[in-house]
């Protein structure tokens, strides 16, 4: 398995595709920084064929005011979280 | 090198190209450029790798998606304040046997761009193949 990381918000730019199309079918996607928007109901869209394998990192939604209006279908996962996913990982990608 | 001849009967060494060295070939280093020429240095930063990379003697594969594939526009210079451009590193390339050098379609296909008018010979590929170049490389940095 690999994870990838995205930091960017799908509504401002377009990397989300470079990760999506190199992400293949056991790997997971962890939504940091900015890429949180992702976690919306309004903005998951590209997202929704990642189902079970989409992560979004809880601070950063904290810190947004976001937690609460997470979508169901994004698995939310604190900083250590985080490091078990990386270990759990063969490699780390990051797009941004 | 000569760019300009190097783009010259350019499909015909395209396929020359694949056949030799597939996308899905085993290399220790894959560096995925995904930025633009002069918008920042990370794609003058990730080709720097890949040449110190490639000097030790490392096996190094390059693959251009999403904003970096406009790093292979032809007619580049420098900056209005006389900031390098990236496209003599390009160049240097062969010289230094990097010649597994990929593009993702798709990218390519959103920003407008011919696979035959770029300034290197690539390998178009899918997204599966990415996913593959991925797997099969022990190291992939992303700039």
């Amino acid at each position: 398995m690999h994870l990838h990381t995205l930091n960017q918000s799908p509504a401002q730019s377009q990397v989300y595709r470079q990760a999506l199309a190199a992400m293949a079918d056991d790997d997971c996607l962890l939504l940091i920084e900015e890429a949180v928007q992702g976690a919306l109901p309004h903005l998951i869209g590209p997202f929704e064929g990642l189902a079970g394998r989409l992560y979004v990192l809880e601070e950063d939604l904290v810190a947004r005011g976001l937690l609460e209006r997470c979508d169901d279908n994004a698995r939310v996962v604190d900083v250590e979280g985080f490091v078990s996913l990386t270990e759990q990982a063969d490699k780390v990608l990051s797009w941004y | 090198m000569n760019v300009n001849k190097a783009n010259e009967g350019m499909n015909d060494s395209n396929i020359a190209h694949t056949s030799i060295t597939p996308p899905s070939a085993t290399g220790e280093l894959l560096v995925i450029l995904g930025h633009a020429p002069h918008g920042s240095s990370l794609l003058r930063e990730g080709l720097d790798m890949a040449l110190v990379a490639a000097a030790f003697g490392r096996r190094v594969s390059l693959l251009f998606m999403g904003q970096g594939c406009w790093a292979l526009q032809p007619g580049q210079g420098e900056g209005a304040l006389g900031q390098k451009g990236t496209q003599s590193t390009l160049e240097m390339l062969e010289m230094y046997d990097i010649d597994n050098i990929m593009v993702e379609a798709e990218s390519l296909e959103r920003l407008g761009l011919e696979s035959s008018d770029l300034v290197l010979s690539v390998s178009v590929v899918d997204a599966a193949s990415v996913q593959q170049a991925i797997a099969s490389h022990t190291l992939v940095m992303n700039f």
